[in-house]
């Protein structure tokens, strides 16, 4: 029988792991949402994903700061400038990687984003080799404090909400956008025959370019947001090696086609490690590990889901 | 001048030709039949016509207008409709989102077009909110055909019609063309079924990539056991 170190705390226990899983649940699910698009036009998982993140932060943090030869310009302007990084720099990987290889085995276009990835790691070490952080919302607007206000003691902090936020009207707007525009829907038909999509006149070229362009887009806001203290930081690969692999899962377990689903998948993703983080002297089993609490209480609810209900939490399967 | 001209078109799959240099035309508002073997060249044909194969060398006028070699959007959008073998619906998509994609290059969904559509195939429109994907062969069929009339062409293209589906079944999608084709719509039917050949005014059949018949449709029963001597 496990004996309690430590009584529960509402504050401790329940409270903060709240606030902190819904933070954390929300810079998944940011990255989650290009990785569901990305996955229902082209039905691969695009490992660039965090990188088009990491190049709009970085784009967004040497202008703001005047890094180098750039010029200084405020925030608004640099953030202006590191979307429009991330959106290139996804329309480049769509010239020069997809298109070429669209016809070929959809694991060589997953590898080719590996090599994106890699090339732009590698690329950003170059121009940036040291690290930095964006201001948080608070620091921008200039307001007293970084939190709205206290429950229980814990800080409800300004960018945390701004993430949520964000996030929430990212995914509502990007289900609008695929249920009731026409090029929403074409993007889908694309991803399930693109030679039938072909056949009734849509130009796969343009629809490729306009998905991977958003996903450039997505990718920008979600770096913008994330790389801010205290967990988030502009240094090169910092995206993939940190929050794309639970992104990843996020997706997945809101069920991969589904954009809702990257929402509730990266909350839940949150919640969870946030919750075994906290909570794991609680929970037999977990209560026994010296380390890694949080990793096995999200591998193993991703496991049980995915095994009673393989096509996700939202996911649908034809 | 017809509607649809072919000189000479060679077109093949990467470096593997199928067809050797055929000439055929089609004059607008008839009906026409490419009989043939499997390989025999009849869907590349038809997906030439349409730019879903290039064109190697060769002339391919509709309206008196070259469209080989132009994009395939160009292709619908000057009045040309493919619906091609295997149906291809998007099964992920509902009937309703199907039709409408059809209209794509007509970047408006007419009322008067989905209800044109909806006469021809009742079915569709009782299943018009269900996912294309879960429907049975025959009706996905007559979605296809559907979805390609939403362009308003003026030359219907469908590629093994009758394939998969049941003998009655046939005969409904074979009607539904000919009145398609009453209605004002040039049709080029490629078949393996004979059954389609009271419909033909034109028939066509091709065996290696070369036409070994082009002809009446009448002339071409009148040879005989047509099975026999031109289908193996």
């Amino acid at each position: 029988m496990t004996t309690l170190a430590t009584p529960f705390s509402a504050q401790v226990n329940l409270i903060q792991p709240i606030i902190d899983g819904l933070a954390h649940g929300a810079a998944y699910g940011l990255l989650g949402l290009g990785l569901v698009l990305i996955y229902k036009s082209n039905r691969i998982f695009n490992f660039a994903q965090g990188e088009f993140a990491g190049v709009g932060a970085l784009m967004t943090y040497m202008i703001y700061t005047g890094y180098s030869f750039l010029p200084k310009l405020p925030f608004g302007l640099a953030a202006v400038a590191g979307l429009l990084a991330g959106i290139l720099t996804a329309l480049a990987t769509e010239r020069a990687v997809i298109r070429p290889l669209f016809h070929r085995p959809r694991v060589v276009l997953v590898v080719g984003t590996v090599g994106v990835t890699l090339l732009l790691i590698g690329v950003e070490g170059l121009v940036f080799p040291r690290g930095g952080a964006l201001p948080t919302v608070d620091a921008v607007v200039g307001l007293d404090t970084p939190y709205l206000t206290k429950i229980d003691g814990v800080p409800l902090l300004y960018q945390n909400l701004l993430t949520l936020a964000v996030l929430a009207i990212l995914a509502v707007g990007a289900f609008l956008f695929f249920r009731h525009t026409n090029t929403g829907t074409a993007i889908l038909a694309v991803s399930q025959d693109s030679t039938a999509a072909r056949v009734v006149g849509i130009s796969i070229e343009r629809i490729s370019m306009i998905t991977w362009g958003i996903a450039g887009l997505l990718g920008g806001i979600a770096g913008i947001i994330l790389a801010v203290p205290p967990a988030g930081t502009v240094l090169p690969g910092a995206f993939t090696g940190t929050i794309l692999t639970v992104a990843f899962s996020a997706a997945v377990l809101g069920g991969m086609t589904s954009l809702p689903g990257a929402f509730a998948g990266g909350l839940l993703m949150g919640l969870i490690e946030a919750f075994a983080n906290a909570d794991y002297s609680f929970i037999p089993g977990l209560s026994s590990l010296p380390s890694a609490q949080s990793e096995v209480a999200v591998a193993v609810v991703l496991l049980l889901v995915l095994l009673a209900r393989p096509q996700g939490l939202l996911g649908r399967e034809v | 001048m017809s509607l649809l001209e072919i000189e000479n078109l060679r077109a093949g799959y990467g470096t593997m030709p199928v067809l050797q240099g055929i000439s055929f035309s089609v004059e607008a508002g008839e009906t026409t039949v490419m009989f043939g073997l499997n390989g025999a060249g009849k869907s590349t044909t038809v997906n030439a016509i349409a730019g879903l194969v290039e064109s190697w060398s060769g002339e391919i006028r509709f309206d008196g207008q070259r469209i080989d070699r132009r994009p395939m959007t160009d292709v619908v959008r000057s009045g040309i409709a493919l619906c091609p073998e295997g149906r291809r619906v998007f099964p992920g998509l509902s009937v309703r989102t199907n039709l409408e994609l059809g209209a794509w290059t007509r970047r408006s969904v007419t009322k008067e077009q989905m209800d044109l559509v909806m006469s021809y195939f009742p079915r569709l429109e009782e299943r018009a909110d269900q996912l294309a994907g879960t429907m049975s062969g025959g009706e996905q069929q007559m979605l296809a055909i559907g979805r390609a009339m939403m362009s308003k062409p003026r030359l219907l293209l469908i590629d093994e019609a009758s394939l998969g589906l049941s003998p009655a079944l046939t005969q409904i999608v074979f009607k539904v063309i000919s009145q398609i084709n009453a209605d004002g719509t040039t049709v080029i039917i490629v078949e393996q079924n004979v059954g389609v050949l009271p419909y033909a005014d034109q028939a066509i059949v091709m065996e290696k990539g070369t036409i070994t018949f082009d002809g009446r449709g009448k002339e071409l029963a009148a040879t005989g056991d047509l099975r026999e001597l031109y289908l193996g």
